[in-house]
């Protein structure tokens, strides 16, 4: 970043520039290269830049005419309640087996702790990885086609999913840990599990319990989609009304979801900051 | 022992902790039994009732199901280059276009820099509440209905669901600056747009653009479904493999998925680390 030092020769540059040589040099070329990729993906993408405008118009447009009165008798149903009910259901558990995955993958992981830093971290690193990097929706389609329609392959594809988000945060929490008590431990000839239930666990107890809290409420909202490839729940009416192109009731479930996610996310931030308390 | 009233108020001090301690381990009870009673009843709908059990067969039948995708297709490899870049290019454009929308909800969601906070200030939050709580398929699915299908409504739904995500992190950055640069710039008669550009860019330009790259590198996996609903890009290959029933085709889709998010985890990596 810029220093705020003082000249105190009269040397001074006639004219005042923000960054000096080399970091005009770099700021210079990163904006080059972002404007050249901008151009390049607009070119490549064929995004219609004379038309781009006259779009938000129809947008609106779109909005008003099929969207706008939202078909909230559709989803006051019972039926669609006991959809609710069952995602979240799945998030629960997807994010409950996901997490009982990430103790170990995160000790694992993590680089200070891990058992084996030749062969057992990489494995973890790419496991977790592999699981974070692949979306979610190409999990649920990929279950649903070994296992068939229905819940168990959204619990599944949620378990993973939940599985490679919890193990990245908590292998960093475990990274960051004081290693004075695990040096202690080890001292008093304490093995790996010793070390890592008596050593570690207490120092981490409180952020797992904030990240399990997080977790949840990431799962839920992925939860919402997964049924959208047959992986049960609330998804699944979404697709039939996308399907049956009943756009008012696809806005009224939108809306079920936003509301939904909503009171999701007030509910973890209050889980989160009572856990905190706790501490 | 013999100081008697020293005596009995540790004995107070005592019952109260203990008491203490015995009403928080209950709490905990409570809440474990509820939790793991939850559980139960959430493996017994969703798993026991819900699966359809003759379906999915025996163990080996599972393996044998799971085991078509072992394998992979080295022809389609050629024809996955242009989605990939595709793919690529549509996180890139979403994330430059979501940085440009998020200004304005930066800007009203910070507390100390919002114009009117009564009306601006909750309109922001509404904003990023709104951004991150909608699925990435669903605003595909919008902006498809919207834009016809096509990259372009990729673009626009991998940006308006950026949006929320680094509008909170830069407007909590903002919240955190050093307030001094901000009077001092005040006291020489710099006018708003003069303060924002002098005296908090600067401050929190670092963390904003490491936001802003992570943020990529997830918009990068999004990108890679969003063809699923008809928004360009591995997504559509992926979708035409599957209902072709050419599994080893997916495994290729999905190896090429895994490469260009590894590399954007690189790239994000040794962006980060340079700049920190």
């Amino acid at each position: 970043m810029t220093t705020n030092a003082t000249p105190t020769d009269a040397a001074l540059p006639k004219k005042w520039s923000r960054f000096k040589y080399p970091d005009s040099l770099y700021s210079y070329a990163g904006w080059l290269i972002a404007f050249t990729v901008v151009v390049f993906s607009i070119e490549y993408l064929n995004i219609p830049l004379d038309r781009l405008f006259g779009m938000f118009g129809r947008m609106g447009e779109v909005i008003a005419q099929r969207y706008y009165p939202a078909d909230i008798d559709y989803i006051m149903d019972r039926d669609y309640l006991g959809y609710v009910i069952e995602t979240i259901q799945m998030a629960y558990l997807g994010a409950l087996f996901g997490l009982l995955i990430t103790i170990p993958l995160a000790w694992f992981a993590a680089y200070n702790m891990t058992p084996s830093r030749l062969f057992v971290y990489p494995g973890a690193r790419m496991f977790s990885m592999s699981c974070r990097a692949v979306h979610e929706t190409i999990w649920a389609i990929l279950f649903v086609s070994i296992l068939g329609y229905g819940m168990l392959p959204g619990v599944l594809a949620l378990t993973l999913f939940s599985a490679g988000f919890a193990a990245k945060l908590f292998a960093e929490e475990i990274e960051a840990i004081d290693m004075g008590q695990v040096e202690a431990m080890r001292a008093t000839g304490a093995n790996l599990f010793q070390v890592m239930v008596f050593g570690v666990f207490p120092q981490v107890r409180v952020a797992f319990t904030g990240i399990a809290i997080y977790t949840w409420d990431v799962a839920f909202r992925a939860a919402t989609v997964v049924g959208f490839f047959g992986a049960g729940g609330m998804g699944w009416y979404l697709k039939r009304s996308v399907l049956q192109i009943e756009t008012e009731r696809v806005a009224a479930i939108i809306l079920s979801i936003i509301a939904l996610v909503l009171v999701s996310e007030l509910l973890s931030a209050w889980a989160r900051n009572t856990v905190m308390k706790m501490k | 022992m013999d100081n008697a009233t020293g005596y009995r108020v540790m004995d107070m001090r005592t019952d109260d902790i203990l008491a203490r301690r015995t009403r928080r381990q209950r709490k905990t009870a409570i809440i474990a039994v509820v939790l793991f009673g939850l559980v139960v009843w959430s493996v017994d709908v969703t798993v026991i009732q819900d699966t359809d059990w003759a379906r999915i067969g025996s163990l080996g039948e599972v393996m044998e199901a799971a085991g078509q995708f072992a394998g992979i297709d080295f022809s389609l490899f050629p024809s996955l280059l242009g989605p990939t870049l595709e793919t690529l290019l549509i996180a890139c454009l979403g994330t430059a276009m979501g940085v440009i929308l998020c200004v304005p909800a930066t800007w009203f969601g910070a507390m100390n820099i919002t114009p009117f906070a009564p009306i601006t200030y909750p309109i922001a939050r509404l904003m990023m509440t709104l951004s991150r709580s909608v699925h990435e398929i669903v605003w595909a699915l919008f902006f498809v209905a919207v834009f016809g299908l096509g990259a372009m409504a990729g673009v626009f739904a991998i940006a308006m669901r950026s949006i929320g995500f680094i509008a909170k992190l830069s407007a909590e950055a903002i919240e955190d600056i050093d307030p001094g640069p901000v009077e001092a710039m005040r006291a020489t008669g710099a006018n708003t747009f003069q303060v924002m550009l002098y005296a908090i860019m600067p401050q929190v330009l670092p963390q904003v653009i490491g936001t802003v790259i992570f943020e990529w590198e997830i918009n990068i996996r999004r990108s890679a479904v969003l063809g699923l609903v008809g928004a360009g890009g591995l997504g559509l290959v992926f979708f035409r493999q599957m209902n072709t029933f050419n599994f080893h085709g997916v495994t290729s889709v999905i190896i090429a998925i895994l490469a260009i998010i590894f590399l954007g985890e690189a790239i994000s990596h040794a962006i980060r680390r340079r700049m920190i």
